[in-house]
């Protein structure tokens, strides 16, 4: 399937309002009572009003010919590629006037928005908290969305990404980008310790514990290079998951408790432990200098350290400072595994011109947005002269496009094999689960690993301690809803 | 049978009615804004803590007191208050301990006193963000300055932001880093003292502890007791330094020790959209507040010396 182009399709009908409540008026026998009855019928007034803006979480017609004005936010920190798709989206909708808010997601601010009548038209968000949105109404299910635009989504996106917003039967977002992780080697520090990269294998632990420990060095009993950074807390998704644990189940409810959990944890404890214990692996992370000039590559701080897809991006100014390769994350049966988050597009409960906010997100994840997305990649690196590592879209086929027409060798064998190795684990993504809880799993999920990471819980007990609260999270949002 | 007071019985001037009708008119729009913004905010507030708020259809039912029954079985109630609690009795004296310290130093400077007071007041003024980002680095626990300083002396420093034992901790000394406006009112009652005082102890020969435990301490009682009262309800409030050095990304290292009530409640609000029960826990903080400020002010009673009081 190729998306290209927006369909023409007759208006829709506007979308419903509710109605304000009739207020109260102060009545009392003297001034003070009158003043008193003020503030609470000004109060009052406020609580019982109506969402002027809509507020119904009906059904909204995505057919209707784009036009008119759209509202939209959150499309933040827009740099070439950002750029380019919008460019792109906007030259394709020459009837939508499109208002960009481009500051970032704030939960605050969108509730404050939606209590206001403010509603937007699209708003982008991480995909790990749309499901709790939905759950609580205040989005809109996109199913019609993509059966206007022809779009099948289980299609266009790979499937981890379109389960990402997949929540009670149906699609909540239009998302993008799946940056997958792998385990980025720092060739230099494996060879001074006689490490090779077949070594650094998550799905035989004996084998990568030699390696790790081969590796790690410390002085004075600080760690100062890490064997393995397993980004215990960011990535503790990747090694549940892939060590055959479930967070989530199919209805969206947690199950941290699942003892299927406790290999992953066990198999981070072991390699953490074996640096120094969480709190000095944790503090020298900390003073990782990852964006700059002495980041843990250059300074052989790491042998190896799990990372996502943007990060070479990061390193590709210090080739030739650097020494690298990537092996995939293996799951227990030794094949590579990836999990990871993104973001999406919504449309919000009561958003006042759905088939533009449809017809536009469509179009910012469009072939043809990503291809002008591409070539504008491909010009700022052929401008600064760096290493084009790559757009990993969220779409298998929009990512095979760019990679064959702008990701060329770029004269470092060990930059392309990473590119290589990245590009390889993406038909092995996994999704973290939807919940209406997502956020608080993911926590509480944290929670668990720093409590069983520091000793003073059990695996079992931290699980246990956090699924509780997690099933707390879900009871709570789900009865909102 | 007994006269009434001229009080009662004359009417008001029309100077008198003018002025009064002038100074309504000047504290007006300050009514407004209470009425609306913090009144009207809490009494919404009052009105959410026994119902459920929708954010879509923007209504409230009402559901008794079922929020107040979630939050007595919700551990981690009892588990932020705890903390919050824990900091603001670490924090609270700490803070006025260096504070008047600090003033105390600063009043007695003999030349140099502007300079000094301008750089212990720029911690004040330096965004929250800032202070957090320079005590992220500082407090690191393998390389921050504390704890290389620490070393150079012989100790092994903790892990101040991973170690659920220093995170509150570390909190506090963020918190004292900018205690300098609490040390600009000390200063301000330390100038108040009649210099009288002081001589007249010189002469009954008066040492230096005794005469600031028996004339200067009374004598900015009241500024104590009000910085007191007002760095305890700062404490019991504290959001934005936990938030930042914890909670601002998925890495929290001591998700337990640093969940502040405070923190509880904005997520309750904007992440699970609980806003019913975010109100009641607000509720529950206010009251927390108002009786430990009553407590704080019938002890203070005791102490505080006002000049002009007949005691």
């Amino acid at each position: 399937m190729r998306r290209s182009s927006t369909r023409a399709i007759p208006p829709a009908p506007s979308t419903p309002s509710s109605t304000a409540a009739p207020s109260r008026r102060p009545r009392g026998p003297g001034r003070r009572a009158a003043a008193v009855g003020a503030v609470l019928a000004l109060t009052g007034a406020a609580a019982a009003c109506g969402n002027a803006g809509g507020g119904s979480a009906g059904e909204a017609d995505f057919t209707g010919e784009p036009s008119g004005d759209l509202h939209a936010w959150a499309f933040d920190n827009a740099d070439d590629v950002g750029q380019a798709r919008l460019d792109q989206a906007e030259a394709a909708l020459p009837d939508v006037t499109i208002d960009l808010d481009a500051t970032a997601f704030d939960s605050q601010k969108f509730t404050t928005r939606m209590a206001s009548s403010d509603v937007p038209d699209v708003v982008q968000m991480d995909r790990r908290v749309i499901p709790t949105y939905a759950a609580q109404g205040l989005i809109q299910p996109l199913d019609q969305c993509f059966t206007a635009h022809d779009v099948t989504p289980d299609e266009w996106w790979y499937p981890a990404v379109v389960d990402d917003v997949r929540w009670n039967d149906h699609v909540w977002a239009v998302p993008q980008f799946y940056q997958p992780p792998a385990i980025l080697l720092n060739t230099r520090v494996m060879a001074a310790a006689g490490v090779t990269a077949d070594q650094i294998d998550t799905s035989d632990p004996d084998t990568l514990m030699a390696a790790i420990e081969a590796m790690y060095a410390e002085s004075g009993g600080v760690p100062v290079t890490l064997g393995l950074d397993p980004n215990p807390v960011g990535q503790a998704p990747l090694w549940i998951l892939g060590s055959g644990g479930q967070l989530i189940d199919d209805d969206g409810r947690p199950t941290l408790d699942d003892p299927s959990n406790v290999a992953g944890v066990e198999l981070l404890k072991e390699i953490i432990d074996a640096q120094g214990g969480y709190a000095a692996v944790k503090s020298l992370t900390d003073s990782f200098d990852s964006f700059g000039d002495g980041n843990q590559y250059v300074t052989d701080q790491v042998g190896a350290q799990v990372n996502a897809q943007w990060y070479p991006n990061v390193l590709s100014p210090y080739v030739g400072q650097v020494e690298l390769e990537a092996v995939p994350f293996r799951d227990a049966d030794g094949n590579p595994f990836s999990v990871a988050g993104g973001t999406g597009f919504v449309i919000p409960a009561g958003a006042s011109n759905p088939a533009a906010a449809c017809a536009w997100m469509i179009e910012l994840t469009s072939m043809d947005a990503w291809e002008a997305a591409g070539a504008a990649r491909a010009a700022s690196r052929e401008a600064d002269g760096g290493i084009n590592t790559g757009i990993m879209t969220g779409s298998p086929e929009a990512d095979a496009a760019i990679r064959d027409k702008y990701v060329v060798p770029s004269g470092d064998d060990g930059f392309d094999q990473v590119i290589a190795t990245y590009y390889d684990v993406l038909d092995y993504g996994r999704t973290f689960g939807a919940s209406p809880a997502g956020q608080d799993v993911q926590d509480e999920l944290n929670n668990a690993i720093t409590a069983a990471l520091l000793g003073d819980k059990s695996i079992e007990q931290a699980l246990g301690d956090a699924q509780k609260a997690a099933e707390r999270a879900y009871e709570s949002v789900t009865k909102q809803g | 049978m007994t006269t009434p007071t001229l009080a009662h019985t004359r009417r008001a001037s029309p100077l008198a009615r003018s002025e009064a009708r002038a100074g309504w008119l000047f504290i007006s729009p300050w009514l407004v804004g209470f009425a609306i913004f913090t009144a009207g905010a809490m009494i919404f507030s009052l009105v959410l803590a026994f119902g459920r708020y929708d954010i879509v259809t923007n209504t409230v039912s009402v559901t008794g007191a079922n929020n107040f029954r979630d939050l007595l079985a919700d551990p981690k109630v009892a588990t932020s208050l705890g903390n919050t609690l824990f900091y603001a009795v670490l924090a609270v004296p700490l803070e006025i301990v260096v504070a008047l310290c600090l003033a105390l130093l600063l009043s007695r400077a003999p030349r140099g006193g502007g300079f000094f007071r301008t750089l212990f007041y720029l911690p004040k003024m330096t965004p929250a963000v800032a202070t957090a980002a320079m005590f992220f680095l500082l407090l690191n626990g393998n390389t921050g300055a504390i704890n290389r300083a620490l070393r150079a002396i012989g100790i092994q420093g903790p892990q101040w932001l991973v170690d659920p034992a220093w995170v509150k901790p570390s909190i506090v000394l963020m918190t004292l880093w900018a205690v300098s406006g609490t040390m600009v009112i000390f200063l301000a009652a330390l100038h108040n003292v009649p210099h009288e005082l002081y001589e007249a102890s010189a002469l009954d020969g008066a040492g230096g502890a005794r005469t600031f435990f028996s004339i200067t301490l009374p004598m900015i009682s009241g500024a104590l007791f009000f910085n007191v009262i007002v760095l305890t309800i700062a404490a019991f409030q504290i959001f934005d330094s936990a938030y930042l050095l914890f909670w601002r990304d998925n890495t929290n290292a001591s998700p337990e020790a640093s969940l502040f009530y405070a923190i509880y409640l904005f997520q309750k609000a904007f992440r699970q959209f609980d806003l019913g029960f975010a109100a009641a826990m607000a509720w529950v903080m206010f009251v927390v507040i108002m009786l430990v400020t009553l407590v704080q002010v019938r002890l203070g009673n005791r102490f505080v010396f006002y000049e002009g009081d007949q005691r």
